[in-house]
C-alpha cells in the first residue's frame, strides 16, 4: 500500500521537490546578497553602537532585489498550506469518491484502515517536512530583516516564520481529507477547505494567539518626539496615541495615562492648544503634563512559547481530524 | 458438501427511508458460476457490494467463505470484486496497476496477469484512462483474478460492452473459472448476458430475492402448459402458478412442480431460463409473493 500511496502521489511530490529546490536557490543567491549587505553595512562587526550600521543595512536591503525576496517569501510560507489543504487534502479521498476507485482499492487485500493511515503518512509526512523546511529557509533567510526592521511577533510576520506553519500545513491537509470525505466532491471540498482555513488561522491573531503567553506591560513616560498623534475634540476634550513599542513586541493595547493612572482625556489649554498658534506648541505643553504611556504586549522574547503553543493547538487539531477519518473511513464511508 | 460460499439471513439495507435489500436470506453452494438478476434498481449491486464488504448491512448476517466480508486482509484476499463501471486510476498505466495489485495482494499471481495482457494485446505503459471500456473492463477482471481469489464477485460486469467485448470478456472469466476452480457471482438485468456462463441463479426484483437454485434444477421443474381456456384456480395439484396469461380460446401457464405434470388436456413444454426468469419478474410487478428458495 506505501508504494501505491507514493505512486498516486508522485507527480505531487516531483513538483514539491522541483519547487523547493527553485526556493533554495532562490535563497542561496538572494542569501550571499544578504550576508554581503550585512557585512558592508558594518552589522556584522558593530559593537553597542550598531544604530547607524543597522540603518545603513536596512536601507541596503530596500534598495535591492533583497526587498522583494523578503516579501515574496512571506507570501509563500502564507500560501503553501491553504493550497496543501486544497490540492493534497481534499482530493485525497474525494476523487476516488468520485471515480468511484475507491472500490478498487478496497476490495484488493488491504484494509481500509491501513489504505487511510498510509495515505494520510505519506502525504502528511511530506507536507510537514516541505513546510517545515520552507519555514525554516525563510525564518533563517529574513531574521536580521525581521529584527531590524519589523518585528517577528507582530501578526502578520509571526504566521510565516518558525514552527507555525507546519502546524497550519498539518490542520490544512487533515482538514481536505475530513471535507472531501464528507462532502465526497472534489471541488466543493476545496472551496469549503478553504474558508475553514481562513477563518482558523484568522482567528488566531484575532482572538487567540496574545493569551497564548502571559502579556507583558509598560508604564514608559510619554516621549513626545515619538508620538505618533494628538486630536482635540469638541468640549476641551483631547486624546494622545503615544509612539513607543517596547523592544519591537506585539502592541495590544496602548493608552495615554495621567500620573494619577487615568486615561488622559483633557482638559485641553486653549492658550497652547488652539487653531491660532501651532501644533508644536500644544506638542510641548503636552510634555509638560508628566504624561505616561500604558502599554500591554507580546516582546519578542514570549516568540518560541507561542510559537510552541499555536502548533500545539493546530497538531491537535489535525490529530482530531485524522482520528475522525480514521474512525470515519472504517465505519462509515461506503 | 463443502461450506456455502454466500450465505445471507435477513439481511437488509436501508437507504434513509429507501429499502435497498430486503430480508434477503440466501445460501449459495461453492464451486459455481452464479447469476444474479434482477430489473435495475432491485438491489443487485447493494447485495454485492455487502458481499465483498464495500458496504456494512442495515440489519441481517451475512457470511462470505466462511467470514464476515472486509474483516481482515485474509478475507479481502480470498474474495475477488470488479465494480460496476469497472473503476481504474485514469492517470496510471496499466503496467502501474498491474504491481498495485501486487503490491497489495499477498497472493498475486504476476504470470497469470502478464499472460492475459498478452492475449488481449494491451501495451502496459499505456494509460487507463485511454483504454476503451472494454479494455478497462478487462484490466479490472485481470486485476481480480490475478490475486487468485476463491470468490470472484462481478458487478454488472458487461453492461455497458458491446457484444464483441461482452464475449470477450465472458471467455476470460470463464476460462479462469476452469483453470482456477472458483466460484463466481456475477449480476445483470439481462438473463441473456448469463445464460451461458452460469450454472446457478439468483433472481431478485424489488429488494427481494424472488428465486434462487441451480440452473438444471430450476428448468426441470418449470413447465409451460398450454391448453384451452380455463379457470386459473383449476389447476393440477402440487404446482405451483408462476404466470399466466389467458386468450378467449386458450391459457398459458408457466408452473413449477417438482414432479412431472400429466394432463391430457394440456401440452406441457419445457420454458427456457430467460422465458423462466421472465415470468417471476412479471410476477413480481403484481403482488408481493413470499421467497421461493431451492436446494439442490
Amino acid at each position: 500500500m506505501t508504494w501505491f500511496a507514493w505512486r498516486q502521489f508522485r507527480t505531487p511530490a516531483r513538483v514539491t521537490a522541483a519547487g523547493l529546490a527553485a526556493v533554495a536557490a532562490l535563497l542561496a543567491w538572494t542569501g550571499r546578497i544578504l550576508a554581503d549587505q550585512w557585512a558592508s553595512s558594518g552589522a556584522a562587526t558593530c559593537h553597542l553602537q550598531c544604530g547607524t550600521a543597522y540603518d545603513n543595512f536596512i536601507q541596503q536591503v530596500t534598495s535591492s532585489v533583497n526587498d522583494h525576496t523578503y516579501q515574496y517569501l512571506l507570501f509563500l510560507v502564507y500560501v503553501v498550506p491553504p493550497l496543501i489543504g486544497i490540492f493534497w487534502g481534499a482530493p485525497l479521498i474525494a476523487r476516488e469518491l468520485e471515480a468511484g476507485t475507491h472500490r478498487l482499492t478496497w476490495t484488493q487485500s488491504v484494509t481500509r484502515t491501513r489504505w487511510i493511515a498510509t495515505k494520510l503518512a505519506v502525504v502528511g509526512g511530506t507536507t510537514a517536512a516541505a513546510v517545515g523546511l520552507l519555514s525554516w529557509g525563510a525564518t533563517t533567510w529574513s531574521q536580521h530583516i525581521d529584527t531590524l526592521k519589523y518585528s517577528r511577533v507582530t501578526p502578520l510576520i509571526y504566521g510565516a516564520r518558525g514552527i507555525v506553519p507546519v502546524g497550519y500545513a498539518l490542520f490544512a491537509f487533515t482538514l481536505g481529507v475530513t471535507t472531501g470525505m464528507l462532502i465526497r466532491r472534489t471541488v466543493p471540498a476545496m472551496a469549503t477547505t478553504l474558508a475553514i482555513y481562513i477563518g482558523a488561522v484568522l482567528a488566531m491573531p484575532l482572538a487567540v494567539r496574545s493569551h497564548l503567553a502571559p502579556l507583558a506591560h509598560a508604564t514608559p513616560p510619554l516621549d513626545i518626539s515619538t508620538i505618533q498623534g494628538f486630536e482635540i475634540q469638541g468640549a476641551g476634550v483631547m486624546s494622545v496615541v503615544g509612539g513607543a513599542s517596547p523592544a519591537n513586541g506585539w502592541v495590544l493595547s496602548n493608552a495615554t495615562i495621567t500620573p494619577a493612572g487615568n486615561v488622559f482625556v483633557g482638559p485641553v489649554n486653549p492658550t497652547y492648544c488652539s487653531p491660532t498658534v501651532g501644533p508644536q506648541t500644544c506638542l510641548h505643553w503636552i510634555g509638560t503634563l508628566g504624561l505616561r504611556q500604558d502599554i500591554t504586549y507580546q516582546p519578542t522574547s514570549h516568540f518560541w512559547t507561542m510559537q510552541w503553543a499555536e502548533t500545539g493547538i493546530f497538531v491537535v487539531a489535525a490529530a482530531l481530524l485524522a482520528s475522525f477519518c480514521f474512525w470515519f473511513t472504517r465505519s462509515r464511508l461506503t | 458438501m463443502s461450506s456455502p460460499v454466500l450465505h445471507a439471513e435477513g439481511l437488509s439495507k436501508r437507504y434513509g427511508r429507501r429499502l435497498a435489500l430486503s430480508d434477503c436470506t440466501l445460501t449459495i453452494p461453492p464451486g459455481r458460476v452464479v447469476g444474479l438478476v434482477g430489473p435495475n434498481g432491485a438491489g443487485k449491486t447493494t447485495l454485492l457490494q455487502i458481499a465483498v464488504g464495500l458496504l456494512p448491512p442495515t440489519s441481517g448476517t451475512i457470511e462470505v467463505l466462511g467470514g464476515r466480508p472486509a474483516s481482515g486482509p485474509g478475507q479481502l484476499a480470498a474474495v475477488g470484486f470488479v465494480a460496476q463501471d469497472t473503476p481504474t486510476y485514469p492517470n496510471l498505466s496499466i503496467a502501474d496497476h498491474l504491481s498495485f495489485g501486487a503490491h497489495t495482494n499477498p497472493g498475486w499471481d504476476q504470470a497469470l496477469a502478464d499472460d492475459r495482457l498478452a492475449k488481449l494485446g494491451l501495451d502496459p505503459s499505456q494509460r487507463a484512462g485511454r483504454l476503451s471500456g472494454g479494455q478497462r473492463a478487462q484490466l479490472a477482471l485481470t486485476l481480480a483474478i490475478a490475486k487468485r481469489p476463491d470468490l470472484l464477485v462481478l458487478d454488472e460486469p458487461v453492461a455497458s460492452l458491446d457484444p464483441l467485448a461482452r464475449r470477450e470478456f465472458l471467455q476470460t472469466l470463464m476460462a479462469f473459472v476452469a483453470e482456477h476452480g472458483a466460484s463466481v457471482i456475477l449480476s445483470s438485468h439481462l438473463i441473456s448476458d448469463l445464460e451461458r456462463v452460469c450454472d446457478y441463479l439468483v433472481v431478485l426484483v424489488d429488494s427481494r430475492v424472488r428465486l434462487a437454485g441451480d440452473v438444471e434444477d430450476l428448468l426441470g421443474t418449470h413447465y409451460r402448459l398450454t391448453g384451452p381456456r380455463r379457470d386459473p384456480r383449476d389447476t393440477p395439484p402440487n404446482v405451483e402458478v408462476v404466470e399466466d396469461s389467458h386468450t378467449d380460446r386458450q391459457s398459458t401457464q408457466i408452473v413449477r412442480s417438482s414432479i412431472p405434470i400429466n394432463d391430457p388436456l394440456l401440452s406441457v413444454d419445457q420454458v427456457s431460463l430467460e422465458d423462466l426468469v421472465l415470468a417471476y419478474l412479471s410476477q413480481a410487478a403484481g403482488a408481493p409473493r413470499p421467497a421461493l428458495e431451492m436446494t439442490s
